[in-house]
């Protein structure tokens, strides 16, 4: 409620209060001396003329926009003089007096406190070595870790207009992220007002022929909107347009990359119009590819075109019965127009998702639209790991600090005599401080530099141990501005924290009455302070060391799952038939049977197969099923198995036991009823208890029913962490597939015998490319490459935390010790066992121990939500692993307070109580 | 020895009598019948200048005469809001003025005999 009775006078009196204040602030906004010397009369000044303004009937704003505009651009002139003036010894400039001597700019007390700092340091060269060491330990890892994580987390995809482009992505119940057909594509296409363009990809594996031998090229299928949607262009000739890439109006045309000009053309001009064979079909070149970034300093090379050869019209991707009519065959990206928000876009392709499906539920059943921003979909996955080992590096830093600063107090403590003596010679507090932060700041700062160009060179090692694919760590990691920024911002925050509590706690020390007791250490850390130390440094190294525990002991769970066969000493290599070449299974069917035969006659290798897809190598494929004899399930909802087409002898020659039934034989081909070995979670889902031999199931890709002939053991498939899934394996001569794998059985090491194999493919056809030659045992370890680098790197930190730790404990105990040697010395001599002296000194260490294994546990358990996410078999929660740590840290404190314990136990009374 | 323009005018003002940092202002507006109008801003940017070169002193606070508005606001006994900063000129800073005045008054006079002055 409006008071009525506040008068004019009143409010004028606010004003004007109000006015004063505003002088008050501006004036602040001018240098130190300019203020000390007129800064309350102008105050008094700019109050007077706001006044003046005020009662000539200005507003608030007339009267002080004004004085604003008065003040910055005098305040500005004033600091650039003062600020200049500062670099240069500033001269009395009174004509008729000579140059003051004493005349003092703050450069020169900088260089003073500076060089005292340096000569400090030279006599004392172990002190200064640690410190900077410790510092630049924690700065370098922690500028390396940003790197990182600026890299792959913060930056947006090197695209035009990244922030805005989107994988969409076909969902079914098996598949959260699925292919999509051409049709939904073209229906997207037309209905969408949210999206500027979108474009179809996939990359492939491609044979390219025609030269002296039949050479493995990466080739993407695209749409020429897929060009639109991320902004790439030609350095050469044309891109080719959404005509030409479409199906019923396809050219033969193709775009080759920057890389494959270079290495296959020398960037001759003429490679324009040149013919390029691939897959068995002519094609011509059209243009060249910009590189549109460094591939390099990229995470995943740039996802859409890293290591791309060779970019083909989508019309030309290998299907059956042709792209138009196909299933969900490609991946797809767009671009939503600006301001367009992402739950925009969604929202509209669960509308033409479901038109699609009311349009065609046969095609379209289970299937929904969905989309999300391409830069999650690429890095989404491995933000868990990456925030994790940022947090670890974190702490390293604390850790790094906290023994930094109880050096540099203990070292201020020790310097009281000279402090003092500084003190008597006439230094003003303020300057014994100003000392010590300027001797922090310059070992930060060094620290800063050093720990700058330690962490670049981290990087490159951790580059060398090669990142696994999950977590995409570009080989060429960018340094920009933001990592500079950061690497300041640490070292100021490491200057602060290491420098401040010294500089505070000396502050406070009375000078005086230390240079009156003699000199004698009259204060110490204090016991409370040493405790904090302690407890914050074993707290934090206990935290560490019991994730790092976890993954270790997750990276042992991995490496212990059974994957159900034997990898050991298996050569594999993929090859794709082209489609013109071999048009009909039968010859398909020949080639294959041929190759097998050739690879078998070599020596060394004991059994060879063919397999669709090669476990661990990243392939696979799932169908719906249905079992024959019970009710007809919906369309939409079919149950999924894993689907794996081999020859006869895959499973001896993967040494996957057969449990029940028979394996594939040479006469289960084209002219046979279909057949199916299933594993033991596909038996035991559908026929618990009973024999399924003999049962049959049927799918949409088959006609007629498919009979189970045998039954075989679980094997993995993609990961050795996945869950049991069940799997059916069809007769690869049933179902002719250009594609494929062979594996072999080797009875020498597995790559040893690749020229041999690879002749024996090529005498059967020598046009025929064969490409990733790899041993089993290879791609299984890869897959567990994300535990087994998490685990390293975790346990490095871990290792140097402790490290750091340790010599923390070990540099306060021993400090304590020799603060309280009179009154050990006391006790000593008047008769106390030197045992009980040292049970006590470590007795305290455990306690505190104790407390500090309590916190960091805590702490550890409080990450959980991060480290689930990487972790397998094994619970955040683990208590072997949160015991195990609090027993490391145990066992280090008490290594660490042993050695000074035993000290102050051996300390000569004399000497300790003559000691000064 | 020349002077800048806007020190010149503070020490015109300062020749009268002593005054505080609002006066001078307005001093120097009447002195050049408004043209010049300065900020306090730039006023004691001058002035922190001259009291560095020894030209201008302060010469302790005073109470500055009562205007008719001000009156009607009860000041709390003891508030130093009516209490202002005076400045005067040294004697070197007469000196100063003095020589700058003869030199632009030399000026003047053979400006008069090229008859470039107007009668005003």
């Amino acid at each position: 409620m409006r008071d009525r009775r506040r008068t004019r006078p009143d409010r004028e009196a606010r004003r004007a209060k109000a006015d004063r204040r505003f002088a008050w602030w501006l004036v602040w906004l001018y240098p130190p001396p300019f203020r000390r010397d007129v800064g309350l009369g102008l105050v008094d000044t700019l109050d007077d003329r706001m006044r003046a303004r005020r009662s000539g009937g200005a507003s608030t704003i007339g009267t002080r926009i004004p004085a604003v505009a008065d003040t910055v651009r005098n305040a500005s002139a004033e600091w650039t003089a003062y600020v200049g003036s500062a670099f240069r010894r500033t001269v009395d400039s009174h004509p008729d007096s000579p140059a003051a001597p004493g005349g003092r700019t703050i450069m020169d007390t900088l260089s003073q406190d500076i060089r005292y700092a340096l000569r400090l340091w030279r006599r004392r060269p172990g002190f200064a070595l640690v410190a900077i060491l410790t510092l630049a330990l924690g700065v370098g890892a922690n500028t390396a870790m940003f790197s990182i994580v600026n890299a792959v987390l913060l930056r947006p995809l090197p695209y035009p207009n990244a922030d805005r482009l989107v994988a969409i992505w076909g969902r079914t119940s098996a598949f959260p992220r699925g292919l999509l057909s051409y049709r939904e594509y073209a229906e997207i296409r037309r209905q969408t007002a949210s999206l500027d363009a979108i474009g179809l990809w996939l990359p492939q594996s491609i044979n390219l022929t025609g030269g002296t031998e039949p050479q493995r090229l990466v080739g993407n299928f695209v749409t020429g909107s897929f060009f639109d949607v991320l902004g790439l262009k030609a350095e050469r000739g044309r891109l080719f347009t959404n005509e030409e890439s479409a199906p019923g109006t396809a050219k033969p045309v193709a775009v080759i990359s920057h890389q494959l000009w270079r290495q296959r053309f020398n960037q001759d001009e003429r490679a324009i119009g040149a013919p390029l064979t691939i897959n068995g079909t002519p094609l011509t070149i059209v243009g060249v590819m910009a590189p549109p970034f460094d591939a390099d300093s990229v995470p995943s090379g740039g996802y859409f075109v890293g290591g791309v050869d060779v970019f083909l019209p989508a019309a030309e991707f290998p299907v059956p019965r042709g792209l138009a009519a196909a299933g969900p065959t490609l991946l797809a990206v767009g671009r939503l127009k600006s301001g367009v928000a992402v739950e925009t876009g969604l929202a509209e392709l669960d509308t033409i998702g479901r038109r699609l499906l009311a349009a065609d539920p046969n095609a379209q059943a289970g299937r929904t639209l969905t989309s999300e921003p391409a830069h999650e979909s690429i890095v989404g996955t491995s933000r868990p790991a990456l925030l994790l080992l940022f947090a670890a590096v974190a702490v390293v830093l604390l850790i790094a600090c906290v023994n930094v600063s109880h050096l540099l107090l203990a070292r201020a403590i020790d310097r009281q005599k000279e402090l003092a003596l500084r003190a008597a010679l006439g230094a003003s507090r303020a300057a014994v401080t100003r000392q010590l932060i300027v001797e922090a700041a310059l070992l930060s700062v060094t620290a800063g530099v050093a720990g700058f160009l330690l962490g670049r060179w981290a990087l490159a090692a951790l580059i060398w141990l090669q990142p696994p694919s999950s977590v995409p760590i570009p080989t060429n990691v960018p340094l920009d501005g933001l990592v500079l920024l950061f690497t300041g911002a640490v070292t100021l925050l490491v200057a602060g924290g290491a420098g401040l509590m010294p500089a505070l706690r000396t502050s406070r020390l009375d000078l005086g009455r230390v240079l009156q007791a003699g000199f004698r250490r009259a204060s110490g850390t204090g016991r409370r302070t040493r405790d904090v130390f302690m407890v914050v440094e074993m707290a934090l190294s206990v935290a560490l060391v019991a994730v790092s525990v976890l993954l270790i002991q997750s990276l042992l769970a991995i490496q212990q799952v059974p994957i159900g066969f034997d990898s050991s000493s298996v050569f594999t290599l993929q090859f794709r038939l082209p489609q013109s070449k071999y048009p009909k299974p039968d010859n398909i069917a020949r080639f294959f049977r041929s190759a097998i035969e050739r690879v078998r006659a070599v020596p060394g290798v004991e059994s060879a197969a063919l397999v669709r897809a090669v476990p661990f190598s990243g392939n696979g494929g799932t169908v719906g099923y249905a079992v024959e004899g019970r009710p007809a399930p919906d369309p939409a909802a079919l149950p999924q198995s894993r689907v794996h087409f081999v020859t006869p002898d895959y499973f001896r020659t993967m040494r996957t036991p057969l449990l029940k039934g028979r394996d594939f034989t040479d006469r289960d081909d084209l002219s046979t009823p279909l057949v199916t070995v299933i594993n033991e979670t596909f038996a035991r889902r559908e026929w618990p208890g009973e024999d399924p031999i003999g049962k049959r199931i049927t799918t949409p890709q088959t006609t007629g029913p498919v009979t189970v002939i045998g039954v075989v053991g679980d094997t993995k498939h993609y990961t050795a962490t996945e869950p049991a899934m069940p799997q059916l394996y069809v007769a690869h001569y049933q179902v002719p597939l250009i594609f494929s794998s062979l594996v072999a059985r080797t009875a020498v090491p597995p790559l040893s015998v690749t020229n041999e194999i690879r002749k024996a493919i090529w005498s059967v056809d020598k046009d025929q490319p064969v490409w990733s030659i790899v041993a089993l045992d290879t791609l299984v370890e890869r897959s567990r490459g994300q535990s087994r680098f998490l685990a390293l790197l975790l346990g490095a930190f871990a290792g140097v935390a402790l490290l750091l730790a340790a010599v923390g404990i070990y540099g306060v105990t021993s400090y304590g010790v020799a603060q309280r040697t009179r009154e050990i010395g006391i006790r000593l001599a008047l008769g106390a066992p030197g045992e009980r002296v040292l049970r006590e000194v470590v007795g305290r260490g455990v306690m505190l121990t104790v407390i500090a294994a309590a916190i960091g546990l805590a702490g550890a358990l409080a990450m959980g939500r991060l480290t689930k996410a990487v972790l397998f078999g094994v619970t955040p929660t683990d208590p072997a692993a949160l015991a195990s740590a609090a027993l490391v840290l145990t066992a280090v404190s008490i290594a660490a307070t042993y050695l000074p314990a035993r000290r102050a136990a051996r300390v000569d009374p004399v000497v300790a109580l003559t000691e000064e | 020895m020349a002077l800048r323009a806007v020190e010149f005018h503070i020490l015109l003002a300062l020749a009268v009598e002593e005054c505080h940092g609002y006066a001078i202002l307005q001093e120097v507006s009447r002195i050049t019948d408004g043209e010049l109008d300065l900020e306090p801003g730039t006023l004691y940017r001058a002035l922190h200048r001259m009291l560095k070169d020894g030209w201008v002193a302060e010469c302790g606070r005073r109470s500055v005469p009562t205007a008719s508005a001000r009156a009607a606001r009860p000041e709390p006994p003891g508030s130093n809001e009516e209490r202002r900063r005076y400045y005067k000129l040294t004697a070197l800073g007469r000196r100063v003025a003095t020589a700058e005045a003869d030199r632009l008054s030399k000026l003047v006079s053979i400006a008069r005999r090229h008859q470039l002055v107007s009668h005003a």
